[in-house]
């Protein structure tokens, strides 16, 4: 190579070539340093560890987890030389946080962002169906908790059309591909009444697919309302949070997603018993108020017969009091016949009918 | 009221009416009768509708590894 001559420019595209035939990709972990935005555009920041150091770059839009200063990370990449500045440096394709430290420290600079984004606000939140009767499941179906999801949902509710979308679940394949589930269960024509995305439990490693932005931006816009079910109880995602209802595990998440059907034929049976206790009760008091009602009439007949009897016998008595045979009983007595001079007449007491001779007549 | 080709959920938003009605000034006593009946039937109808289908569970054929599949 000493006698070839090269322009500085072909010099920099061969090592670039070499380069790039020898580390088409390279996977590097170092800490973070001097961390920059710039422009809204673009990001640069160098990976060091004890020994060495090395710029890296890429574009901003590309920056799927948040990441600063002193965070351990991993990066693939791919290794040139810039043919204007002649700086080496890694460009970018994808940046994974390394260590329980750096994924914590990951999550909470993510979290903080689209939390003051509002994507996790609790007045975004849909309410989900209480009977769905079209649910798409975006999930593993290789794995343990898509056999339990499906155990549970067969044991609590029939009668639910579920798709299932199989994608990857960790390694960093899967939030592309659960994005795109997510993209294809919302581009159809008839929407789903819930969207669910269950995962079972795993490392924070294994869970990061969920804590990835763009993923995580993907569920919160979906038109579907949403239900993530991720990890274990103690697993929180930033997926979990974007979701219009968190489950605590897949098992939970087909607990939320339909209701116990032995509760609703349960409740039902409740329903119609109910009815027939009500109609009782509806009856007793339709009889009740009649039996009011008669007593009512029938007290007043009662009081108008009283009244009546109460008159008749004041009748009565003053019927009594000019009855002839009362004034007789008295020593009275009663003179029939043409009364002159020489005449019969007849005479009538209370006991006795007496036939007399008029002997005189006179005025008085 | 219940037909057979309605779902479980119309059956239940139905049963869910009658009770309804029993509470409302609509009530008729004259009436009740026949709507305590149709309850019990959507109750049974409810049971055994639940018990016997099953919930279809398709997987989607369509792969998700890259955006033009």
């Amino acid at each position: 190579m000493e006698n070839v001559q090269l322009t500085v420019s072909d010099f920099i595209s061969l090592v670039n070539q070499t380069l790039e035939y020898a580390y088409p990709t390279a996977c590097v972990v170092g800490e973070v340093s001097e961390f920059r935005v710039s422009q809204g555009k673009w990001v640069t920041f160098k990976l060091k560890d004890d020994g060495g150091v090395v710029d890296c770059f890429m574009a901003l839009s590309m920056l799927r987890v948040q990441i600063e200063d002193g965070m351990k990370i991993m990066v693939i990449a791919v290794p040139r030389i810039n043919t204007k500045w002649g700086k080496f440096s890694l460009t970018i394709r994808s940046i994974k946080p390394v260590g329980e430290g750096s994924i914590k420290k990951g999550f909470e600079l993510l979290k903080s962002k689209l939390e003051a984004e509002g994507l996790f606000a609790l007045e975004r939140k849909r309410p989900l169906p209480r009977v769905p009767v079209r649910a798409a499941v975006i999930t593993s179906t290789e794995s343990a908790a898509y056999a339990d999801f499906c155990k549970i949902i067969n044991e609590r509710w029939g009668g639910m059309e579920v798709e299932v979308a199989h994608t990857q679940v960790q390694g960093d394949p899967a939030p592309d591909q659960i994005i795109r589930a997510i993209k294809y269960f919302n581009s159809q024509e008839t929407l789903a009444d819930v969207l669910v995305i269950v995962r079972g439990g795993g490392s924070a490693e294994d869970l990061m697919t969920f804590n990835d932005e763009l993923l995580v931006r993907e569920i919160a816009s979906s038109r579907i309302p949403t239900l993530v079910g991720v990890g274990h109880e103690v697993d929180h995602t930033l997926a979990d949070m974007a979701a219009d209802r968190r489950a605590a595990t897949p098992t939970n998440a087909a607990e939320i997603l339909v209701p116990d059907k032995r509760e609703i034929i349960r409740a039902a049976k409740q329903q119609a018993t109910s009815l027939a206790f009500q109609l009782a009760q509806s009856i007793d008091t339709y009889i009740s108020q009649t039996g009011d009602q008669l007593d009512t009439a029938y007290r007043r007949i009662r009081e108008r017969l009283d009244d009546t009897f109460e008159r008749l016998g004041a009748l009565r008595v003053a019927i009594a009091q000019v009855n002839p045979d009362t004034v007789l009983q008295r020593g009275y007595a009663m003179v029939r016949g043409d009364v002159r001079k020489g005449a019969s007449i007849e005479v009538e007491t209370y006991d006795t009918f007496i036939t007399a001779e008029v002997k005189d007549v006179r005025k008085k | 009221m219940s037909e057979k080709n309605k779902s479980v959920q119309e059956k239940l938003a139905d049963l869910s009416e009658l009770v309804t009605w029993f509470q409302n000034p609509a009530f008729k006593l004259e009436d009740a009768v026949t709507k305590f009946k149709q309850a019990e039937v959507l109750a049974e109808e409810i049971e055994k509708d639940l018990t016997k289908i099953k919930n279809d569970i398709k997987v989607v054929k369509r792969k998700f590894d890259t955006d033009n599949e």
